[in-house]
């Protein structure tokens, strides 16, 4: 049974200076300021950030009061765009931890810290390349460390996370990592082993189409002096056969899944610049309500340009409806093409619900803020930000459930 | 890990040892000052088209370990390529094909990060350098 004692500091939020002690099970939860204190067995371990006002967490062993995010995507972390709109949601930059190895994978914000699931490989390059396996393949990588880790820092347990370097191909000396509010794992492999999988509170997949996967890669890839056209093609093509054994068949786990596909709106474009963008939201998710259009249930095709609201070619058109994915019933809203003005996408929050914001327009401030980010102005962006809201809702929800009467003591 | 000024060691600065040669206190008399060429003009509209080639403004990086590291990533990437295209000839089914263009994709991503970095203005040896500023790795480029 393990006590955790804090001290207050000076800056304390009042609403906070109720906290004494606490025995185990409880958690008080004040949810402001930046600095976790977490409880181990018998000691405390003062998070390492820069000091700021307030204290924040205690979470008593044996509370699973970090929430858990898992991000299933090909090709390296730090999925920047996606995991800063997530993390600006719940405030704060996330950052690569200061002072430590310069190749690091790990992203650190006030709130939340990322995980690199690569850090996980069993197998560096040279040992990969010995024993014939690509990164996807599951032998590469320590799912049983991937576990004990996760689960570690989900029970408030800080741990020593091993780095994969990109750079160089080996696993170096491992960092410390602190458990924080929200801990997201993202990588290729989040969903595949069934253990990791039951640590998660909410699960997203990102599923890009080929045609989009190819653009984006030639997008990446075209300056570098090695890559043609064909070498680029021949990548994506040697890599498919573990990617769709390995990796793809995790989305059937997803309670998410974004979609990316190429529009519909311009015949046979290839460029992969105007993109038709799905969001699979999973029915049944405990704390998670599906963002739906006019009417929930029903199936609605809805082209947002015409009389009220002018916008350029080739436009927006959006779909809502109910639907099956890999046996699960699900809603699907999709958005196909452009946003042009800041008042079409205005106008188009306006028409969603269940968007969880805290205020009207939010989901448009959260566009603009990161407008030079791809995505900003398509559903890639909409529906990032979209999930970025839906996890801070659910992790509220999380938290009211717990503390409910000590946190309204609180307060008063 | 000991730096010399001809092999920077790819895996990052030398943690925990003694930096190279130089005394503390020599500051950076003896990073060399070095002319940048012209950086390439941006292409028009970005890589989008197939068969145009997308020429970036490369982010000048800060460090010398950072441009070696680029340079390194850059070579890497043609080498691997190379090697890739090689193996895959004799048969394009077998794992040492795969794993080959597996580690094309590694570093093609690798060097796309570091390439982002950059342009956000986050050198990955910043916190680093700004500790230990006599190191080899953290002779800051002039232009």
């Amino acid at each position: 049974m393990a006590v955790c004692t804090i001290h207050p500091t000076q800056s304390l939020n009042p609403a906070c200076s109720s906290i004494a002690s606490f025995h185990q099970k409880q958690g008080l939860f004040c949810t402001y300021g930046s600095r976790a204190i977490m409880a181990k067995r018998g000691g405390v371990i003062i998070q390492n950030h820069p000091p700021s006002p307030g204290v924040v967490i205690c979470s008593a062993a044996g509370g699973s009061d970090t929430l858990v995010i898992g991000l299933a995507a090909d090709s390296g972390c730090g999925k920047s765009t996606f995991m800063r709109r997530l993390t600006s949601v719940f405030g704060g930059a996330a950052e690569p931890p200061k002072g430590g190895n310069p190749d690091s994978n790990t992203l650190i914000s006030d709130t939340t810290t990322v995980i690199c699931l690569d850090d996980y490989h069993a197998l560096d390059r040279t040992g990969r390349k010995e024993n014939g396996v690509t990164a996807l393949d599951p032998r590469a990588n320590d799912f049983d460390l991937m576990y004990e880790q996760v689960k570690a820092l989900k029970e408030g347990k800080a741990i020593d996370k091993p780095i994969y370097n990109h750079v160089t191909g080996l696993l170096d000396p491992p960092e410390l990592i602190v458990p924080p509010k929200i801990l997201v794992i993202e990588g290729l492999h989040p969903m595949f082993d069934p253990r990791v999988r039951e640590l998660l509170d909410f699960s997203i997949y990102l599923d890009i189409s080929n045609e989009v996967k190819f653009a984006w890669k030639i997008q990446r890839d075209m300056a570098e002096r090695g890559h043609s056209l064909e070498s680029i093609k021949a990548s994506i093509e040697a890599r498919k056969p573990d990617f769709d054994a390995y990796v793809d068949q995790q989305k059937q786990y997803a309670d998410a899944v974004i979609e990316v596909l190429p529009t519909q709106l311009i015949p046979d474009d290839n460029e992969g610049k105007v993109l038709r963008v799905r969001l699979i939201m999973k029915e049944g998710v405990k704390y998670f309500k599906p963002v739906y259009l006019f009417d929930e249930g029903s199936t609605i095709s809805w082209v947002p340009c015409g009389r009220k609201l002018t916008c350029s070619y080739p436009g927006i058109k959006f779909f809502y409806g109910p639907d099956t994915y890999f046996g699960h019933e699900v809603f699907v809203l999709e958005m196909d093409g452009q946003f042009d003005r800041l008042a079409e996408l205005i106008y188009v929050e306006s028409h969603l619900s269940n968007i969880s914001t805290k205020f009207y327009g939010e989901i448009t401030q959260q566009m603009l803020k990161y407008s030079d980010f791809p995505g900003s102005n398509d559903g890639t962006g909409l529906f990032q930000t979209i999930i970025g809201l839906k996890i801070r809702d659910l992790w509220e929800q999380i938290i009211a459930t717990k503390t409910g009467a000590p946190l309204e003591a609180a307060k008063a | 890990m000991a730096s010399s000024a001809s092999a920077v060691a790819i895996g990052g600065p030398a943690r925990g040892t003694i930096p190279s040669s130089r005394s503390l206190g020599s500051g950076r008399s003896s990073c060399p000052r070095v002319v940048s060429l012209p950086v390439a003009a941006r292409g028009g509209g970005g890589g989008g088209k197939a068969g145009a080639l997308a020429v970036r403004a490369m982010a000048p990086a800060k460090y010398k370990g950072t441009r070696m590291r680029e340079k390194r990533l850059a070579e890497m990437i043609e080498e691997k390529v190379r090697e890739a295209s090689e193996v895959c000839e004799g048969d394009a089914r077998s794992d040492e094909c795969k794993v080959a263009w597996d580690e094309v994709e590694e570093v093609s991503q690798a060097k796309a990060d570091l390439r982002l970095r950059l342009e956000k203005q986050q050198d990955p040896l910043e916190s680093f350098c700004e500790q230990n500023p006599e190191t080899d790795e953290c002779c800051v480029h002039f232009d």
